[in-house]
């Protein structure tokens, strides 16, 4: 039997900005479906238009009085409070339009949740999310609301256990704080160590609290991490933590930051390897929850050069249809105007080695050693927690 | 930042003639490791953890014929070393270093206000970096000479970047190494434009 599938979508939410060369493009959301739609993988029945948020899903996540300052900066007010909860910077600027822009950005992710949650599918893409930064009463890092938290909170109301994998190439700081103390939401975010890139967060040793301790597992990896290195952590690591936790529905947020062409981050995935890691997750999805997967975007600042492949093969993952080897001329045409660069023939990368071998050999001994002390120490806590529930 | 920031308040205090054995219990229930010993209202002398635990053993520091029974007087050290409220943490790390001690009460105008220990220096250092906050972390060798720090916080602030720390943990006649945590997600971005701008930006590091 086909997978159901949905890919949640409006035009909004391609169609907002966060400033003039702002690294953050929502534009690349539309690159995306068009590639999608030229390659014969998104028929029509396959979109779905999102819901409405409704009423209190922002609040359950962050501090009204934060939300309140958000849509009262959006136009043009208490801006000095607005400061103080981390807008106005060159991250996250403000704008007019930017509560509303931000609001439907989650009313797409708790979409995609609930189509999943209500049996409508049972896979389910909004790669306009994957906000991952937003804190409670803070705006973080390109991100003002949680639209991961808000989908996960309302998994929760329904009383569904979530696993949420991050593959963005930065720490998932803002759903890990999110869910710390809560043993019904397993977080694991592999990214690049916080000793190199922001948010500076993500350490091995942050593990979850209380009755949350265990189901926060963060794999900090080397710059310049590459598709073999970064494959063998997340088998060590991801699978283990999935299967002990035994989830109702997985969400991934498919940052796609990880890339090495991407100008933020320093990590050396290519498409191939980002592609095993989408096949694998909808793997662990079927394995462990009936399929039930929600992906997300998230990062990704090569923003048309890179995204709109990888979320590609996200979305070829999810749905079974193979990509076509060489994308479409009438994709690269249209597409190459507005980012302003030639965009590539083929949906795979051609293979190159940029690390020198000792470098390589270094990095990928420093991230087994990682992985396996994170399988070490969170390994037993797995186990007692699994032992606590079964009794 | 000062003493009174950092301190642990209110100390547990104990009176020199409870037992020691008391203390065992104590140190079990606070988890504390010195505890400031108070005579009529004043500090007479401090325990530490290890002073209790060794009583009664063979342990080489231990003292010879004490007892758990034995008051906790014969055990104390004294006279002993104060802090106040208003002096600066640094000079206070200093101090507990200089001494090899752990701990100093804090004694305002000769009451006992609160205990500060090495622990508590350790949180204000981590407090200090702004460490666990979202931020990137960058290193930066300036001159050491007037105005070469304002220049770069100037370049900074015509970025946006919202400085949440800085610290200075080296320094010669000619350098000074700055560690900086800023507010930015796209700190390659910062670091571009700083060494653009002829800074030595020694972190993040290059690629290669």
């Amino acid at each position: 039997m086909k997978p159901r599938v949905r890919f949640v979508y409006a035009p909004q939410l391609a169609a907002w900005r966060l400033g003039e060369d702002h690294p953050f493009k929502p534009e690349r959301l539309d690159a995306l479906k068009d590639l999608l739609e030229r390659t014969g993988l998104l028929p029509d029945e396959l979109v779905r238009a999102p819901d409405a948020l409704p009423a209190g899903s922002l609040e359950a996540v962050h501090d009204p009085g934060y939300v309140e300052v958000v849509r009262a900066a959006s136009h043009g007010k208490r801006l000095e409070e607005a400061y103080r909860h981390g807008l106005g910077t060159s991250d996250t600027p403000l704008s007019p339009g930017l509560h509303d822009a931000v609001t439907s950005v989650c009313a797409a992710t708790w979409t995609a949740m609930n189509v999943v949650l209500s049996g409508e599918a049972t896979r389910a893409a909004a790669f306009s999310g994957g906000l991952h930064h937003a804190m409670r009463d803070r705006a973080s890092g390109f991100c003002v609301y949680n639209d991961l938290n808000v989908a996960i909170a309302h998994a929760r109301s329904k009383g569904a256990r979530v696993a949420y994998l991050d593959v963005d190439a930065h720490h998932g700081d803002g759903v890990q704080d999110a869910f710390y103390a809560d043993a019904d939401v397993l977080t694991v975010s592999l990214h690049e160590s916080g000793r190199y890139l922001f948010p500076g967060t993500g350490y091995g040793s942050e593990l979850g609290r209380e009755a949350g301790r265990g189901w926060s597992v963060n794999v900090p990896l080397e710059p310049f991490t590459d598709d073999a290195s970064f494959l063998e952590a997340f088998d060590l690591v991801v699978p283990a933590a999935l299967e002990a936790f035994a989830p109702d529905v997985i969400v991934l947020q498919a940052g796609a930051d990880a890339h090495a062409l991407d100008p933020l981050a320093d990590l050396q995935l290519s498409l191939q390897g980002m592609r095993a890691v989408y096949e694998r997750v909808v793997g662990l999805a079927d394995a462990l929850c009936e399929g039930r997967l929600v992906v997300t975007g998230g990062g990704g600042y090569a923003a048309f050069h890179v995204p709109p492949r990888a979320w590609a093969h996200a979305w070829s993952a999810m749905t079974g249809a193979p990509l076509p080897e060489r994308l479409p001329e009438a994709w690269r045409q249209r597409w190459r105007d507005v980012a302003g660069h030639d965009l590539p023939e083929f949906a795979l990368d051609a293979p190159q080695d940029t690390l020198p071998e000792s470098r390589r050999v270094a990095m990928t001994s420093h991230n087994r050693a990682v992985a396996r002390r994170v399988l070490d120490v969170a390994s037993p806590l797995w186990a007692r927690r699994v032992g606590e529930e079964s009794t | 930042m000062l003493v009174r920031d950092v301190m642990t308040t209110p100390a547990v205090a104990i009176d020199p003639d409870e037992p020691i054995s008391d203390v065992t219990a104590l140190l079990a229930q606070r988890g504390v490791r010195h505890f400031p010993v108070v005579e009529n209202g004043r500090v007479v002398g401090i325990v530490s953890d290890r002073d209790v635990r060794t009583v009664g053993s063979d342990h080489p520091d231990a003292r010879p014929g004490v007892r758990p029974s034995d008051p906790v007087r014969r055990i104390m050290h004294h006279p002993v070393w104060t802090a106040h409220p208003l002096d600066p943490i640094e000079d206070t790390a200093k101090f507990l270093r200089d001494h090899a001690i752990g701990a100093m009460p804090v004694v305002e105008d000769e009451d006992l206000i609160g205990i500060v220990s090495a622990s508590d220096l350790l949180d204000a250092l981590v407090r200090m970096t702004g460490v666990g906050q979202a931020a990137s972390r960058f290193e930066v060798e300036l001159a050491n000479r007037p105005g070469a720090l304002a220049r770069l916080l100037t370049r900074l602030s015509e970025l946006d970047a919202n400085v949440v720390s800085v610290l200075t943990p080296y320094s010669d006649p000619d350098v000074v190494r700055f560690v900086l945590r800023v507010g930015t997600i796209d700190a390659r971005h910062v670091a571009d434009t700083l060494r653009a701008s002829g800074f030595d930006v020694t972190w993040p590091p290059t690629q290669p």
